[in-house]
């Protein structure tokens, strides 16, 4: 009892700072707004506040003396706060909620509030006690900072789903490549059949030896850039080509194409892959030099060996023809045929050197082509 | 192998002048085309008029990509050996589809020539005697039956 009239006390007297109790004085002065209010009284009105708390509210004491402390509520105060200390205030329990409340001129603040009930020694309830902090800046800080987040998550999930669809179309795009890719080869291949076939069967009308044999050059020159093509796409790689299947195949089909059993084949072949568009001319060049070996280095009656060996050498694909047979006849070697002026044509495109040497017996022939083309003046 | 029988050979092609050249590649090595068809149904009409030693199917015909349900029609109609000839080998099953072998386009006319008087020998005395052709990619079970 004597406490609670100390309270009282030094409410009325309006006493200064620092006189009378110490601890009353204390509370007085703080500036954090503390008001305490009576259970006891109907409606549990304040009966007492500090300076700070009419300052935060901006009432005068008269005004907020004996009332509940409801009148700091509003119509956006959310009503689900105000049951939780309504509960705690009904179990006698204490309580901390931020809560919007209004200052006595309509304008509102997040208040930070903390209740706690305050019971003497017999277990019977007094006061409660109740501090106050205004905590806008905060509340706006956070609201600011989920706004942002919700902002950003926003835009995440907006992108997420522009990537998703663009990766789509990306497949799409690329299985349509594809398609059209094999659609292309298989064009390609078909038309080069019937380009062989168209001169083949030309070639069967002619009874004329020379111009046959002029068709037939044509035709083996056809079906190197077949072979070429038959082992386009049959890698991964759309990109490369192996030189050495590509050799394995020509040097095959051409021999079979003499129809001779007495010219035998060496092949000491690694595999190369150099860039597609090397292929067609590459093997151009090979098949001049193959077809050479055959009809110079043996004609009639003289057989022997066409040793082809594929190597790298760093950054240069090296294609070494030898035969063991009759040799380039002066004649051969001097005068220019169309063949010999396609190796080097080609050969230029290629950037490739081709030596021809005499290998007693027989022919060499080197082709040395850097395996990706060097830029001019480089 | 002038000695043996000349095979009656099936043609199923969509490309005229393939299937003319081809013909007459058979015919300078003695051999017979008895039919020529361009697409499924062609193929379907062809087995109820002729009898085949070897069928050499396109997978791309007229129809379609109809060559591997020709390829089967022979097989179980007439038991004859199919050869596909394609410029995409890679629409094969795993199993070719129980044909012999593939031949990859463009072929060259050598290659067509050695994969037949490789076959004639495998069919009539098999395992062959000569040895497997470059242009050719035999199916698996025959790999194994035929590797000397």
């Amino acid at each position: 009892m004597e406490q609670r009239d100390a309270w009282r006390i030094t409410d009325r007297l309006n006493a200064e700072h620092g006189k009378g109790d110490p601890f009353a004085a204390a509370v007085r002065a703080t500036r954090m707004a503390m008001i305490i209010t009576d259970p006891r009284l109907p409606d549990n009105p304040i009966t007492f506040a500090n300076d700070a708390f009419l300052q935060m509210t901006g009432y005068s004491r008269e005004e907020v003396m004996g009332r509940n402390c409801r009148f700091l509520q509003g119509p956006d105060t959310d009503r689900a706060e105000v049951a939780r200390i309504r509960e705690a205030i009904e179990r006698r329990e204490d309580v901390s909620v931020d809560i919007l409340n209004y200052r006595q001129d309509g304008s509102t603040f997040w208040n930070a509030l903390y209740i706690s009930p305050v019971i003497n020694e017999d277990g019977e309830l007094q006061f409660y006690f109740a501090s106050q902090l205004d905590v806008t800046d905060r509340k706006m800080n956070e609201f600011q900072v989920s706004a942002d987040k919700d902002r950003f998550e926003r835009a995440v999930a907006e992108r997420t789903r522009e990537l998703e669809l663009s990766n789509r179309d990306l497949a799409a795009a690329l299985e349509l490549r594809t398609t059209l890719l094999h659609e292309v080869d298989h064009r390609v291949k078909n038309n080069m059949q019937i380009i062989a076939s168209l001169i083949s069967m030309q070639l069967r009308t002619i009874p004329d030896e020379g111009i046959r044999a002029s068709l037939t050059t044509t035709l083996s020159r056809v079906e190197a850039m077949s072979t070429v093509h038959r082992r386009f796409y049959q890698s991964g790689d759309v990109s490369r080509f192996d030189v050495s299947e590509f050799v394995r195949d020509l040097v095959s089909d051409l021999v079979i194409a003499t129809g001779r059993q007495d010219i035998r084949t060496d092949l000491d072949l690694e595999a190369i892959d150099v860039p597609a568009d090397k292929a067609a001319p590459l093997a151009l060049m090979v098949n001049e030099v193959l077809t050479n070996a055959i009809k110079h280095g043996f004609p009639q009656e003289r057989g022997g060996t066409i040793r082809t060996v594929v190597r790298r050498d760093g950054t240069t694909c090296r294609i070494t023809i030898v035969d063991d047979g009759h040799g380039m006849s002066e004649d051969v070697k001097t005068r220019p045929s169309y063949g010999r002026k396609l190796v080097e044509r080609l050969g230029r495109q290629l950037q490739a050197r081709t030596t021809w040497a005499d290998a007693n017996p027989g022919t060499r022939v080197e082709i040395a082509m850097p395996i990706e083309q060097r830029r001019r003046g480089s | 192998m002038t000695e043996s029988r000349p095979l009656n050979v099936v043609i199923v092609e969509d490309e005229a002048i393939l299937a003319m050249e081809l013909e007459n590649m058979l015919e300078d090595a003695g051999h017979v085309t008895v039919g020529w068809a361009t697409c499924l149904s062609e193929a379907e009409e062809l087995l109820r008029e002729v009898s085949a030693d070897l069928a050499l199917v396109d997978i791309h015909l007229s129809d379609g990509i109809t060559g591997i349900e020709v390829a089967d029609l022979f097989r179980r109609h007439t038991g004859a050996p199919v050869v596909f000839m394609t410029a995409n080998p890679k629409l094969l099953p795993e199993d070719f589809a129980g044909a012999v072998g593939v031949i990859a386009k463009p072929y060259t006319s050598i290659g067509v020539m050695a994969m037949i008087d490789y076959l004639q020998q495998a069919i009539s005395a098999p395992p062959p005697s000569v040895s497997q052709p470059n242009g050719l990619t035999l199916a698996p079970d025959y790999r194994e039956r035929w590797s000397a």
